[in-house]
């Protein structure tokens, strides 16, 4: 076994110069990695790793367009040299930010072949002891047989005055294996052209192999040949030597392969791959900005859940997403809210109540509320059966995971919403569940018969006063368990006390899942900053008493929203450098710790000035 | 009108596409849908081709089925340059058929590997697996040594030859039989050039090629000894 450890830190060879023709993309590998190597333009190699940023597609089937490798499954291009990603198509900005780059490996050439390494911090190794006044390499050839094996059999072979498909061999060998990755063979003696009687003494220089290991299995055989100069011997002699080693490393393959069949397969090299973040590399939204409104979509039904719930159901009218057939809607996750324009001008949020699975309509629950600031007015008292409405798409700020070992939902009032498209969910799929409801009066029991139907235990808390209520809630989440994971909606203060209780009793950030009906803060917009927009390369500024979105809407600049006031989610925008003020109820506390993201609708920032990845 | 019988994830149907995409012939398309329904073992078909293979076309009384011979008809029929089938030069016209010959033993070997992952055949796939590997080992160093002497194409001479697209159909579909092309690099920049003759056209499973020469090599092999950097 070669020592792996080492070899991550020497040059290896990877191809033939040759081998990189313009416009081409070549496959290589080295110690287990795959490396797509291209020669752009002006020249450079480069030697990066063998993936797509995006989806993990192959480089090496992509398109080398003299500047830039362009991925052929949806387009991402990556620039000669820096591998920065320059281009990702339907991105809001048309540009990723110059932050995201695939990961390169250093290229040279030397001894007509190309090199490269994981981190080599040494010498390419020097054939000064032989005639380099001018070097051919051969052809590579792949043996798959691991590396510590080859270089005795290729002497014996070489040594053992093998016929060519040219001549006669009578040269003798005398070798030099250096190191466990390069053999020398020195030439005595001359090799013959049997064609020709009268023995034009073909050339019969010393070769150098270099050893590849592609990964544990297999090696690149990568030869050269020493001092042989093609204006003197004519181009027909040097390709007839090169058929001649050619065709005699291909019989030494084949006796090595043959003589290692029954050997164990070794265990494989697995290479580390440095991986860019999920959200660099998924496919970003469509061009689209602010409170969008796709779908048109028909009142079909209005129930009376309670004296102060109703559901809506919606149909669709027509959609503009192409795939969907007529009268079919884009499918929502469990947990998923539309935005609904309504007929007195406001955008409101409303979880879908559907069941898994269910394309044919949008149901939404809505109580009446009397501090409403309007829409559930409009819900309840204006709206018939037959109206016709614009909705955004569905958009799921609110996930449910699927793996968690138990799943606890806990609802305030009309908080159930988003649980019951949940409960729907689990139930259907035969996952554990226990939904908590916390209601006023009976009569806010809404779906009870359906709940109780349900494998799940189903509590409904009736009447309790707040302090019964915290009790409740602090004996709900006495200790963490793991792989618990909790989900609860409703009114903000209960939001904001069991989001403390969960922290102080240990529950980690990631199992405790939260969705607000609004934000129950007072915005600070009374601060001054500016902001850089790493892709689109604007810098403005953000005045007192406007948003960061607003100020980025002004400038064209498309950012998806939906409530507006950092409840939902969707306005979520990457911070590259500087300290956000976070002032939305969205984000965990430890993702505002981070820093790496805000909602542009509500937050701002501590720093003079922010960089966004937009 | 050319009909053509084709199912469009067949590499012996995509061999055909090809040289009437090339030649610019217009024709029509049947499709035949080979898998799941095996509409070309129906009674229909076999009346078409009674051993129950596509591709088959059909020109007035005409049928003509394999598709090798298709490739011969078409070049002699419709090739008004008179080089993919290169009948004046018997050298050519014997490493042609050659060529065609070993494109049949890729259907027998890197194209039921193929049949065996896509098409769920009941074929030893790793046996097909390694007489691929064989053959391939063979053709990219046949390759290799056509570009020392600047012959770009599958037979020596300066243009392609119905070779050519006999041999890229299941080369290029390799990879869905779980044959790499990576210890291929001949082989590799052999497929390029093909995609960037005028009039290819692409199927499932196979990529265009960017806009590029059809093909440069410098001008010898013989390297000057200083290597051009060393970090
Ligand atoms: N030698 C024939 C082979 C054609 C062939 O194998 N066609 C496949 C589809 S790609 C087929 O129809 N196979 C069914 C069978 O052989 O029964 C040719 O080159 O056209
Ligand atoms: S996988 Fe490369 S662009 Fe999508």
């Amino acid at each position: 076994m070669i020592d792996l450890e080492a070899a991550r830190y020497r040059w290896h060879p990877v191809a033939s110069s040759t081998d990189l023709v313009p416009r081409h993309v070549f496959q290589a590998q080295l110690l287990g990695r795959e490396m797509a190597l291209w020669r752009a333009d002006d020249g450079n190699v480069n030697a990066w790793e063998n993936r797509c940023l995006h989806r993990g597609v192959r480089l090496s089937i992509g398109i080398n367009d003299g500047r830039e490798l362009v991925c052929q499954y949806h387009g991402w291009r990556y620039a000669n040299r820096t591998a920065g990603c320059t281009y990702i198509p339907a991105h809001p900005a048309d540009a990723p930010a110059r932050t995201i780059c695939n990961n390169t490996y250093p290229a040279v050439e030397k001894h007509g072949l190309i090199w490269s390494g994981e981190k080599p911090d040494g010498q390419i190794p020097s054939l000064d002891v032989l005639d380099t006044t001018s070097i051919t390499p051969l052809r590579g050839v792949t043996i798959n047989v691991p590396l510590e094996n080859i270089a005795l059999p290729l002497i014996d072979y070489y040594s053992s005055g093998q016929r060519g498909a040219s001549g006669d061999s009578v040269v003798h060998y005398g070798a030099d294996t250096p190191d466990p990755f390069l053999l020398i063979l020195h030439a005595h003696g001359h090799l013959h052209t049997s064609a020709n009687a009268q023995a034009v003494d073909t050339p019969t220089p010393d070769i150098a192999f270099f050893f590849q290991p592609l990964d544990a299995a297999r090696t690149a055989v990568r030869g050269v040949l020493c001092g042989v100069d093609e204006h003197n011997i004519g181009s027909a002699a040097l390709i007839a030597l090169l058929k001649q080693h050619s065709f005699m490393l291909c019989r030494a393959r084949d006796i090595i392969e043959s003589g290692h069949r029954d050997k164990p397969v070794p265990t494989p090299w697995t290479p580390y791959i440095p991986k860019v973040s999920d959200r660099h590399a998924s496919m970003p939204p469509l061009t689209s900005a602010g409170q969008q409104a796709k779908l048109r979509v028909r009142l079909s039904a209005i129930e009376n859940l309670s004296p102060s719930v109703k559901t809506f159901r919606f149909q669709a009218l027509n959609t503009q997403i192409e795939s969907a057939a007529p009268s079919v809607l884009p499918v929502a996750q469990p947990g998923a809210h539309i935005d609904i324009h309504l007929p007195n001008g406001l955008v409101r949020q409303y979880s879908l109540i559907n069941g898994p699975g269910q394309t044919d309509h949008y149901a939404i629950a809505v109580k009446r509320l009397d501090d409403s600031t309007g829409g559930s007015h409009a819900l309840h008292d204006s709206l018939k059966v037959g109206d016709v409405l614009a909705t955004s798409v569905p958009r799921n700020n609110f996930t449910l995971r699927r793996d968690a070992e138990h799943t606890h939902l806990i609802a305030g009032g009309i908080g159930l919403t988003p649980l019951l498209s949940m409960a729907r969910a689990l139930d259907h799929s035969n996952l554990p569940f226990t939904l908590h409801h916390f209601i006023a009066t009976e009569t806010d029991a809404i779906n009870r018969a359906e709940l109780e139907n349900m494998s799940a235990a189903v509590h409904w808390h009736v009447g309790q006063d707040v302090q019964q209520t915290q009790d409740t809630l602090s004996a709900l989440l006495d200790a963490p368990t793991e792989h618990h994971h909790v989900y609860i909606c409703g009114p903000g203060a209960m939001l904001g006390f069991t989001r403390e209780t969960a922290a102080t009793r240990g529950w980690a950030d990631e199992s405790i899942h939260f969705e607000y009906f609004k934000n129950p803060d007072v915005v600070d917009d009374s601060s001054e900053f500016n902001v850089e927009l790493a892709r689109s390369g604007l810098s403005l500024q953000v005045p007192a008493g406007k948003s960061l979105l607003s100020v980025l809407r002004e400038h064209n600049v498309g950012v998806q929203s939906s409530c507006e006031q950092g409840a939902c989610g969707t306005c979520r925008v990457e911070v590259l450098e500087g300290e956000p003020d976070h002032q939305d109820v969205y984000l965990s506390d430890t993702e505002k710790a981070q820093g790496n993201c805000l909602m542009s609708c509500v937050s701002r920032a501590r720093s003079k000035r922010l960089v966004l990845d937009l | 009108m050319i009909i053509l019988y084709d199912y469009e994830l067949s590499g012996n149907c995509y061999k055909v596409r090809l040289l009437l995409s090339m030649l610019n012939v217009s024709y029509e398309k049947k499709a035949i849908e080979f898998y799941p329904a095996a509409e070309h073992k129906t009674d229909a078909f076999l009346s078409i081709n009674a051993l129950g293979q596509l591709p088959v076309i059909q020109t007035g009384d005409l049928t003509i089925n394999d598709s090798h011979a298709i490739l011969v008809y078409l070049a002699r029929q419709y090739d008004k340059s008179d080089t993919w089938f290169p009948i004046s030069d018997p050298v050519r016209l014997a490493q042609v058929t050659q060529w065609m010959c070993f494109a049949d033993s890729l259907t027998s070997s890197a194209s039921s590997a193929r049949l065996v992952n896509g098409f769920f055949y009941d074929l030893d796939g790793e046996a097909c697996r390694q007489e691929a590997h064989r053959l391939f080992r063979i053709f990219d160093e046949h390759l290799w040594f056509n570009e020392r002497e600047d012959h770009l194409w599958v037979v020596p001479g300066k243009t392609p030859t119905i070779a050519d697209l006999a041999c890229f159909a299941y080369v290029v579909l390799s990879e869905e039989g779980g044959i790499s092309r990576m210890d291929y690099p001949a082989i590799r920049r052999w497929t390029d050039r093909v995609k960037r003759l005028a009039g290819f056209v692409v199927m499932p499973g196979v990529f265009p090629a960017g806009p590029g020469p059809v093909h440069v090599l410098p001008a010898n092999d013989t390297f000057p000894s200083a290597g051009t950097a060393e970090a």
